[in-house]
């Protein structure tokens, strides 16, 4: 196993206050990336 | 009055046969034709592979939901095809063979409309010599009940470490040209924090194994992501989460052959090598389900309806990876012989990989086939079914729902570990799945912004909060279309 995650990074990775907050936030970024829609890609 | 037979009853199938039945008058009929008694929710069966969840948490009985929809249910299987019926039958139908109770064997001309071909991949395990769910110690979570032959055999490997047997895990792709790496990216990941859990990791050696050229491609030619305030590439990401989690790995193979506990494979550079393990979760490659079609007067128009996987508005003219375009992928998942056919989900035919294409230095392809996700398989369902409702309203209209895996964005919450306060999870999203070089040059095809990756127990309570989400919605409980695909 090679540290690639420095503590400060893991910490934050998993302390539930921090992460209560980045859920919301990913929540939300989800919801916007599908509520961006979809469609075609060629000229009618 | 218009009859739709769906075909097939998982992600891409369930989400049609439900939005059609909410939004279509009780004259319409829906039928659904699925061999499966059960709705599974694909993406926990990771779960189920690690002991942490019972397939009973992610699947429920299809036959008492569609009673009380009023959607028809037939528990069978599709075998062939006549879109223009026969001699003996004016309407198109499909031919399905019951697969359970006093019926079973019984074969039935499924007459139709319209036709959602919504059947997914066959789980084509024959593909690779040797690999079969529970045979030679290789494992599959393709299905709940894979995924629970899988546990029972970790468990046992788990207990073996507990006595002091150091033990060898190989996890990945058994195919040189298998899609679902992020399958089993999450498994691997998984097993690897169960390990830790029992306070076993030191006993194993756990391998990622993939016909991935470069980690972290995932069938989708890998990603330039935002990564908090930086720019990362994907193989970036997972080796730094791989080395973090010393978990070693195999790039460029192409599994030909399992014995038990040996895996055979070819590397891009020709030659061919072996791993041992005590424990393997392989994922096979995925194709089409063989099936066969016919005119009216019995003739083999197979070639029309399907290429492996079902034909639709794709762009299938072989050419190099250079000239792959997102105008290939299709937009509405219509066959072009038959505009009453549809094919969302894994069913339709992709134009071509998404991957840039490798051959091993003896010509063997290694490379992934493109994956299809929930949910593009939602989504494709979905304007698939609103299509149907158009054309019944309105025959002769054009097709104005439109879904391109090339303007379609995806979220991947990929399960780095189970559990409330130590789980783990990597949060990918990509916009759009299949990279567009033209829009985004300077980005390998995506938008940054919206191709982000995020790692951490958020992650976790996401995939968590989508478990509980999606088999509310699949359920079809009050509000349930409030729910995006
Ligand atoms: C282990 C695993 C984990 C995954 N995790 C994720 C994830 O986290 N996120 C994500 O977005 N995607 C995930 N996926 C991918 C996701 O499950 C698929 O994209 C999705 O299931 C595709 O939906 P589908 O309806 O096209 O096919 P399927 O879900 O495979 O459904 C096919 C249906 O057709 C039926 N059928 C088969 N043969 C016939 C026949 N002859 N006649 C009639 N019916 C037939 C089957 O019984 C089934 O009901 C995962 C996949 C796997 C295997």
């Amino acid at each position: 196993m090679t540290r690639r995650i420095s503590k400060y990074k893991r910490f934050m990775m998993m302390n539930p206050i921090v992460q209560f907050f980045k859920f919301i936030f990913l929540s939300l970024k989800v919801l916007v990336i599908v509520a961006g829609g979809h469609g075609g890609t060629r000229k009618a | 009055m218009a009859k739709i037979v769906v075909l097939g009853a998982g992600i891409a199938g369930h989400v049609a046969a439900s939005h059609l039945r909410r939004k279509l008058p009780k004259e319409h009929e829906v039928v659904v034709v699925s061999p499966n008694s059960n709705y599974q929710w694909i993406p926990s069966n990771i779960w189920v592979g690690i002991g942490r969840m019972k397939p009973r948490d992610l699947i429920f009985p299809l036959a008492p939901l569609y009673a009380k929809k009023h959607i028809d249910y037939k528990q069978a299987k599709a075998i062939s095809f006549y879109p223009e019926g026969d001699n003996d039958e004016q309407k198109p139908y499909v031919l399905a063979e019951y697969v359970t109770g006093d019926e079973k064997g019984k074969q039935e001309k499924v007459t139709y409309d319209y036709l959602i071909n919504a059947t997914g991949p066959k789980l084509n395990f024959e593909g690779t010599e040797g690999l079969s769910p529970g045979k030679n110690k290789a494992h599959s979570v393709c299905t709940y009940t894979h995924a629970q032959e899988a546990w029972v055999a970790l468990e046992e490997v788990i207990k073996q470490m507990k006595q002091g047997k150091k033990v060898k895990i190989l996890i990945g792709t058994g195919h040189a040209k298998a899609t679902c790496q992020g399958a089993a990216f999450e498994y691997i990941l998984n097993v690897e924090q169960e390990l830790r859990r029992h306070k076993v990791r030191d006993m194993a050696e756990i391998t990622w194994i993939s016909n991935e050229y470069q980690l972290g491609d995932f069938g989708m030619d890998g990603m330039l992501l935002s990564y908090g305030s930086n720019i990362m590439k994907s193989n970036e990401m997972v080796e730094m989460v791989f080395e973090d989690r010393g978990i070693h790995w195999i790039l460029g193979a192409g599994v030909n052959k399992v014995e038990d506990g040996l895996a055979h494979y070819e590397t891009l550079d020709g030659e061919y090598k072996q791993e041992s393990y005590d424990f393997a979760m392989l994922i096979p490659s995925f194709s089409g389900h063989g099936f066969k079609a016919y005119d009216k007067n019995g003739g083999d128009i197979t070639e029309k309806l399907f290429k492996g996987f079902m034909i639709v508005d794709a762009d299938y003219t072989p050419k190099p990876y250079e000239e792959w375009t997102v105008q290939d992928w299709p937009e509405t998942y219509q066959n072009p012989s038959y505009a009453n056919i549809f094919a969302p989900g894994i069913a339709f035919a992709p134009p071509h990989g998404i991957s840039k294409p490798r051959k091993s230095k003896n010509g063997t392809d290694i490379t992934p086939a493109p994956p299809r996700t929930g949910m593009p398989s939602g989504i494709t369902a979905k304007l698939v079914a609103d299509n149907i409702i158009e054309m019944i309203k309105n025959p002769n209209h054009e097709l104005h729902h439109k879904g391109s895996m090339g303007n379609m964005g995806a979220a991947c919450i990929a399960s780095a570990g189970f559990g409330m306060t130590k789980g783990s999870g990597i949060s990918i999203t990509t916009y759009p799945i299949v990279p567009d070089f033209k829009k985004y040059p300077d980005t390998h095809g995506r938008k940054l912004g919206k191709t982000f990756g995020s790692i951490g127990l958020a992650g976790h309570w996401l995939k968590l909060a989508l478990h509980y989400a999606f088999i509310y919605k699949a359920k079809m409980k009050p509000f349930w279309w409030l729910i995006p695909e």
